[in-house]
């Protein structure tokens, strides 16, 4: 026995020959809430479905809890399931829909009773049970279907971008509440989602799926911080994704060649000659007084602003470091008086532990 | 420029509503008339000639009419679900060429749908089923298309994510037909069945050689009637079944046509 409420291992699918989910191997532990983010067609919800039981990997294992699930169907294997479109039956109030897991075992109806109220509440409908999905509005029908899902309390619960037919506020909003919820219940999680934010502000665990393959996983600060190739850094945030023509091992840091220009940028992440390129978080790179004293082991970059972009809490920066590259960099906005004017000289600052080396 | 084609939209629309309602006005007011001839006088009515409605003559076609028709509603109603269930739901192999199979009898004329049952039935030794047995077998092969399509259709719209939601909440595949996916197709279902009930009731074309003498469906009888007088009392039958067909229709909308309208749809 292991602590593994969901493993897959070495699992794979195509559809008529066309390889959707390679040679997928992932560990999720009990109670851990687990995002599965990565773009649209990458395979995110035929591995739910995998796991669920409504796709038969064309190879590889499914197991819960230890327990190979390939020849179980999906209404036996006891796991919860909320669709982005919430699909609700529209023909039975939400008492009714909620209750519903639990009617299909035979439940005795006292029992439904009190599951449903609580499931209802845990959700913040309580006093809705008499309504039909039809009478909701978005958030509220996602609710529903979040409680409908839970009230059989399964240990692990499969969402497929539940938030995303929601406006920004209550996507927000229900970040928090389903992060709660998910703490209260003390169930597994398995989150798929588009939208890094989301991913970012609920997981224990973000697991970066791109081309039927995992990038990476990894906590989210740690995904954040220290992408390890190309396509997370560019998925997972905003980067500045340099190419490294060089690189060479130096008896502090790394000294990066930046590919078409003069620009040698100091790290201090391992790296090795084959290094191809390097990322630099906007958030990451300072603007400079001219008189702060060019010593100390941070790069420092001229350049011209070409672009300034107010975002609100944010202004940002399109810089000019050299011919043909520039570097797009975030200025909070409460130090706007730092906020230089257009076509102005600027110098830039980088910490060498901001420099990220990619593998690819 | 839009005016008058607003103008004339709404005037196309009174002259179909006309042609379609006038021939019924003629019949309603001819049932009412005075004289014994088909007349009309705004006003000198009767509604006497209703009273010969209840004769025997009318009543028993009417009945025997009404239970045809209400068992040929069923059995295509059920067989129409199952064929719909079998093709859509669960895409047995062939489904294409059962489907189109299903709908055939509609490219046949009807008469000639009655000549070939009739001829078969004698070939095969079995002219003692003609009567209600026949009638009933024939209204089906005629009624059945109109609602395996219609089933056909509901089951098509299903959202297969309200079935798959209830598979992940437990529910058996029995579980599922009886709660969630026949009480998304019932409206579509009942509006077929409504369907099949009106073909049977109305049929002339397969009736008129499948039924024994004596022993009548209500349109022939009327027919039988018509060959010798054209009288008030023809044209009170011919209300009194509209009525009915009318109350037919508003009952089935009444079962399906309403909770689709309150709670419907998979949105
Ligand atoms: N039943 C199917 N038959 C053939 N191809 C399929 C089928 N289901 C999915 N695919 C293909 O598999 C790929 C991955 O699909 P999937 O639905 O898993 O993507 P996703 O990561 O969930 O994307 P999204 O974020 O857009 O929902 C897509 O290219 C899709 O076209
Ligand atoms: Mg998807």
């Amino acid at each position: 026995m292991n602590s593994f409420d969901i493993e897959l291992v070495s699992v794979s699918k195509s559809f008529a020959g066309i390889p959707v989910v390679q040679d997928l191997n992932l560990q999720i532990p009990r109670g851990e809430f687990v995002s599965i983010l990565g773009p649209s067609g990458c395979g995110k919800t035929t591995t739910l479905n995998m796991i669920a039981g409504f796709n038969t990997p064309s190879a590889g294992d499914v197991r819960v809890r230890g327990k190979s699930q390939n020849r179980i169907p999906p209404e036996r294997r006891n796991l919860g399931l909320v669709f982005q479109n919430y699909a609700l039956f529209p023909h039975m109030t939400v008492a009714e829909n909620v209750g519903f897991g639990l009617r299909m075992r035979g439940t005795p109806k006292a029992e439904i009773g009190e599951a449903v109220d609580a499931a209802l509440r845990s959700v913040r409908l309580d006093g809705f049970g008499s309504r039909y999905p039809k009478a909701l509005s978005g958030g509220q029908q996602q609710r529903v279907a979040l409680a409908r899902a839970i009230a059989p309390r399964p240990s692990v619960l499969l969402l497929d971008e539940p938030l995303s037919n929601l406006d920004l506020k209550l996507r927000e909003a229900m970040r928090v509440e389903l992060k709660e919820i998910q703490e209260q219940l003390d169930m597994t999680f398995v989150y798929v989602t588009h939208d890094q934010e989301e991913a970012m502000a609920m997981s224990d665990r973000i697991v970066v799926m791109w081309q039927g393959a995992i990038a990476q996983q990894g906590e989210p600060g740690s995904i954040y911080r220290n992408p390890a190739t190309r396509f997370v850094a560019d998925f997972v945030g905003r980067s500045n994704i340099l190419s490294v023509r060089r690189s060479i091992p130096g008896s502090e840091y790394f000294e990066l060649c930046i590919d078409g220009t003069q620009i040698v940028l100091r790290s201090d992440c391992a790296g090795n000659s084959a290094v191809q390129s390097c990322c630099i978080r906007p958030e990451s790179i300072s603007l400079l007084n001219v008189s702060d004293a060019g010593t100390g082991p941070q790069n420092r970059l001229d350049g011209v602003v070409r672009r300034i972009v107010n975002l609100g809490a944010h202004v940002e920066l399109l810089v000019e470091v050299a011919n043909g590259l520039s570097l797009t960099v975030l200025v909070p906005s409460s130090r706007s008086s730092l906020v230089p004017e257009l076509a102005s000289t600027v110098t830039l600052g980088i910490d060498p532990q901001d420099v990220q080396v990619l593998s690819d | 420029m839009n005016r008058v084609l607003t103008c004339l939209f709404w005037l196309a629309i009174a002259l179909v509503l006309t042609f379609i309602t006038l021939p019924l006005a003629v019949v309603v007011a001819a049932s009412l008339s005075p004289s014994s001839a088909v007349t009309f006088l705004p006003w000198e009515w009767t509604t006497v000639w209703y009273g010969d409605l209840l004769a025997d003559r009318w009543l028993q076609p009417f009945l025997l009419s009404v239970k045809i028709a209400t068992v040929v509603a069923g059995i295509s109603g059920v067989l129409g679900v199952l064929a719909a269930y079998a093709v859509v739901y669960e895409r047995i192999p062939g489904s294409t060429a059962i489907m189109a199979g299903l709908l055939s009898p509609l490219s046949v004329p009807q008469i000639v749908k009655g000549v070939a049952i009739v001829l078969f039935l004698s070939i095969i030794g079995l002219q003692s089923v003609l009567g209600t047995p026949a009638l009933i077998a024939a209204h089906v092969v005629l009624a059945l298309p109109f609602v395996t399509r219609m089933a056909a259709t509901s089951l098509a719209n299903f959202d297969g994510n309200l079935d798959r939601a209830a598979q992940s909440l437990g529910a058996t595949k029995r579980q599922r037909l009886q709660h969630i996916v026949l009480p998304m197709i019932k409206p579509g279902v009942l509006s077929g069945v409504t369907f099949a009930f009106i073909i049977s009731f109305n049929n002339i074309p397969l009736s008129v050689f499948l039924v024994r003498p004596g022993d009548t469906t209500l349109p022939i009888a009327v027919i039988n009637y018509l060959e010798y007088s054209l009288d008030p009392v023809m044209a009170a039958v011919n209300v009194a079944s509209m009525i009915f067909i009318l109350a037919v229709i508003f009952l089935f909308e009444k079962i399906g046509g309403f909770s689709a309208q309150l709670h419907g749809g998979s949105k």
